[in-house]
């Protein structure tokens, strides 16, 4: 791989539906990403791939050429890219309070690491009790 | 200034200063009152306790409605209301709490009250931004971000949707914002699973992940959650209005768990997918966070339902008492001194108990089983009750963990041939110990060992079959004919003094389907050691290598080797060190373990694992061999004892595991020399 490079800038909306679809499907070609996205709204085919070629300019995915047809992959984990996102002013603001308004399976606040390793024994236990 | 005095001086403002004033003492009375109910329900069903707090919920913003309602209507008493300076005793004092101090005290507060109405504004105009602010974020939420889950995971997800009896159509997002999966939106509701979840996790975790969703959407969650939210603005003030909705949160949580545990019928794997859900929130090597609460604890625990502390029959007397008394004091109190119109606005705080009361004699039937009266010490009672008749009280259950219980008691029997083992007779019990032994999840398997008719059990087979149709629609279920042709074909080709379909290859051939290349040696005979294993030739016992290009979930070119060593046909499953250059490919990175000294583990699908350790080296030296498996916390899960009187390639060992991370040790002790090896190995099942 080449050296580190500059940190790519934040994403727009549209590119970053492109690399949800990487992120979620994995290497993908350009021909994936449209299915992909197309599932959700019509788009031209043409405009992913622009859209794509752009992102590969600002280092946002990764473009790998050794096949026929071009190879996509997200250069940045989901994680790095969920903190740029977190400048956003709304995000900032809201996420905090906007957790209380969706309806997860879990709450909105994280486990401890604690907690989660007497969970896990607790299960653990529970399992060795009925077997 | 002038402005706000003027403000301050309407009657309005005087009635809302006394209603806030009121609220104070209101909002702790229906506090009180439905932590009592809900202490006298116990763990009863979550759908009572939701109810009750709901109630309480809405009789919050009804009692100060009421009041101020009242206050108003009767502009005189809103003076009068605010207790005439000249009574004697005003209870006014006992409702600012404070002592009984000389008159002009009294007077200063009925002063101020109205003072707080600016207050209480500036307040609730915050908390409407905040909730505004948070709802817009929610809403580009679903638009940013997001991109539709694969076509497969749709149809699961509207199969699912059927399941539940959910006419409204669902969308399945998957969101890289969001690090849970949540449901959002109550006229078009869509579920945003975490970018990766879908993949990360097994099917069935992700379906009881999308059935808790569900579940919050066929419950109008979203709505009644935003009507909460109106409350809490309006009530900001009041600790006991955001207690009673963090009840109502958690209350809401246990209802959809129970739903995911009904239908899918299996609360531990359920509870391990939240724990698994949990631990994926955790990028590696972010610090650790204060502890909050921990709710999922609770949950789990719920789900699972561990007996708590066993309460007393005298607790829930003491409880009534202490609620009526407070009420009787309350009331008297009230009586006693309180301006005639603001009894009314009292009164629908009192009368919230009764209702309530009359709901919780119907806990019965809202589980829809014959079960005794629900108390709150019914769970107890039963689980103390059990051992003596495991089967009926398999049918008493009626709180969320009946299927999980009902699956302990369900092994035990079988086990011992129990009454159980009548019930699953036959057909049935040969249709899940052999039809389908190898390809049945855990969670179907527990699922279908809790069914208590056979037209039930039909339907469950049925529904089986069609789950797994590659064209659904169609009259022929190709999955299931090749699925009985593999069986036949191995009963046919592999049974030695055993059945086919149980040997190591049987299993594989069914599991799997017929490999892309069969290398067979029926006579074993000369075999070119690599030089990795030392070179030269040596003499094998009859083996086969079956050589598949792709197996789903497991990896590309995959070589299982079987070997027979005892001569009679029964080909056992080993892995070969000689092989291992080929086995390098069998797994993606982050699954195979390094070996240290040759002991190796190769983690196959379904939760099967090949433990394998090279014997070649002993030569003709008998070797005892013990393989121990312990979870990551030193728990044994397995030991594995055998002395293998050499020469042996090597010796292996086929095991079955929960998902999970575990630890492989291997003690290889050469009878002869008495030299001892060690090595361990850890590994993870998916």
């Amino acid at each position: 791989m080449a050296q580190k490079q500059p940190d790519p800038p934040r994403p727009t909306d549209a590119e970053l539906e492109i690399l949800t679809v990487l992120w979620s499907r994995g290497r993908s070609t350009v021909r994936d990403v449209h299915d992909a996205i197309a599932l959700r709204k019509p788009t031209q085919y043409t405009t992913v791939l622009k859209t794509l070629q752009i992102m590969a300019e600002k280092g946002l995915v990764r473009r790998d050429e050794e096949q026929r047809a071009h190879i996509y992959e997200a250069s940045r984990p989901r994680e790095w890219t969920q903190s740029q996102l977190a400048a956003d002013l709304l995000q900032r603001a809201f996420s905090g309070s906007a957790k209380s308004l969706l309806l997860g399976a879990l709450s909105a606040h994280k486990v401890s690491r604690e907690e989660l390793a007497e969970l896990r024994k607790f299960l653990e236990e529970y399992e060795k009790g009925t077997r | 200034m002038r402005l706000l005095e003027a403000c301050i001086h309407t009657p309005l403002a005087k009635a809302l200063g006394w209603s806030l004033a009121h609220f104070l003492w209101e909002g702790i009375l229906i506090a009180l009152a439905l932590a009592v109910l809900l202490f006298l329900c116990g763990p009863g069903p979550a759908r009572l306790r939701y109810a009750l707090c709901c109630l309480a919920m809405l009789a919050m913003p009804v009692a100060f409605g009421l009041t101020l309602a009242v206050t108003l209507r009767a502009p005189h008493a809103a003076a009068v209301v605010a207790w005439p300076p000249r009574a004697p005793e005003s209870s006014g004092e006992a409702q600012q709490g404070g002592a009984a101090s000389p008159r002009p005290f009294t007077e200063r507060v009925r002063e101020a009250l109205p003072w707080l109405v600016p207050f209480w504004m500036a307040g609730v105009l915050v908390f409407y931004l905040r909730s505004l602010g948070s709802w817009m974020a929610v809403q580009r939420l679903r638009r940013r971000g997001v991109c539709a889950a694969s076509a497969a995971w749709q149809e699961r997800l509207q199969r699912l949707r059927l399941r539940l009896q959910l006419s409204q159509g669902v969308v399945l997002l998957e969101s890289c914002l969001v690090d849970v999966p949540v449901a959002i939106g109550f006229l078009r509701p869509a579920i945003l699973m975490p970018v990766g979840l879908l993949m990360g996790l097994s099917t069935d975790q992700v379906e009881s992940i999308l059935i808790h969703e569900l579940a919050h959407i066929r419950r109008r969650d979203y709505l009644v959650n935003l009507l909460q939210k109106f409350v809490e603005c309006v009530l900001f003030y009041h600790p006991a209005v955001w207690w009673v909705s963090g009840v109502v949160r958690a209350e809401r949580e246990n209802c959809c768990d129970d739903v995911v545990v009904k239908l899918n019928g299996d609360a531990r794997g359920y509870a391990a997918a939240l724990a698994t859900l949990e631990k994926n929130r955790w990028p590696a090597g972010e610090p650790a966070m204060a502890a909050t609460g921990g709710s999922l604890m609770k949950r789990i625990h719920r789900l699972i339902q561990q007996p708590e502390r066993p309460r007393t029959a005298a607790a829930p007397i003491f409880a009534v008492g202490l609620l009526v008394v407070s009420l009787g004091v309350a009331v008297g109190g009230w009586q006693g001194k309180a301006a005639q119109p603001l009894l009314n606005g009292r009164g629908s705080v009192s009368a919230r108990p009764v209702p309530a009361a009359t709901v919780s004699a119907e806990i019965p039937p809202a589980r829809n089983l014959p079960v005794a009266p629900a108390t709150a010490s019914r769970p107890h009672t039963d689980r103390s009750a059990s051992p003596l008749a495991p089967a009926q009280t398999e049918h008493l259950w009626g709180g969320p963990g009946v299927p999980l219980l009902a699956q302990a008691q369900a092994q035990e029997p079988v086990r011992k041939g129990g009454p159980l083992r009548a019930q699953l007779a036959t057909p049935y019990q040969k249709w899940l110990t052999e039809d389908v032994a190898y390809i049945i999840t855990d969670e179907e398997r527990s699922a279908f060992k809790n069914l208590q008719t056979d037209p039930e059990r039909e339907h469950f087979i049925e529904q089986f079959w069609l789950r797994r149709d590659p064209t659904p629609g169609t009259l022929e279920n190709e999955f299931k004919q090749e699925h009985y042709r593999r069986i036949a074909y191995s009963n046919e080709h592999f049974a030695s003094k055993i059945p086919g379909w149980k040997t190591d290859r049987g299993r594989i051939y069914i599991t799997y389907g017929p490999p892309d290349e069969i290398e067979s040696h029926p006579s074993g005979g000369k075999y070119e050691r690599p030089a990795a294993e030392g070179g030269g030739t040596t003499s094998t016992f009859p083996f086969e290598q079956w050589r598949y290009r792709f197996i789903e979930g497991v990896g590309n070119n995959i070589i299982i080797e079987f070997v027979d060593p005892t001569m009679t046909g029964e080909y056992r499953m080993t892995m070969d060190p000689s092989e291992k250059d080929a086995l390098r490919f069998v797994q993606p990175p982050s699954l195979p373990t390094a070996a240290k000294a040759g002991a190796t583990v190769k983690v196959l699908g379904n939760g099967a694992a090949l433990l394998a350790v090279p014997l070649a080296g002993y030569g003709d030296h008998k070797v005892n061999v013990l393989f121990r498996i312990t979870s990551m916390t030193g728990r044994p899960v397995a030991d594995f004892e055998d002395t293998v009187p050499g020469p042996v390639p090597s010796y292996t060992r086929f095991v079955s595991l929960p998902a999970g991370s575990y630890r492989f040790t291997v003690t290889l002790k050469d009878v002869t020399t008495g030299a001892v090896a060690k090595d361990d190995v850890s590994f993870e099942v998916k």
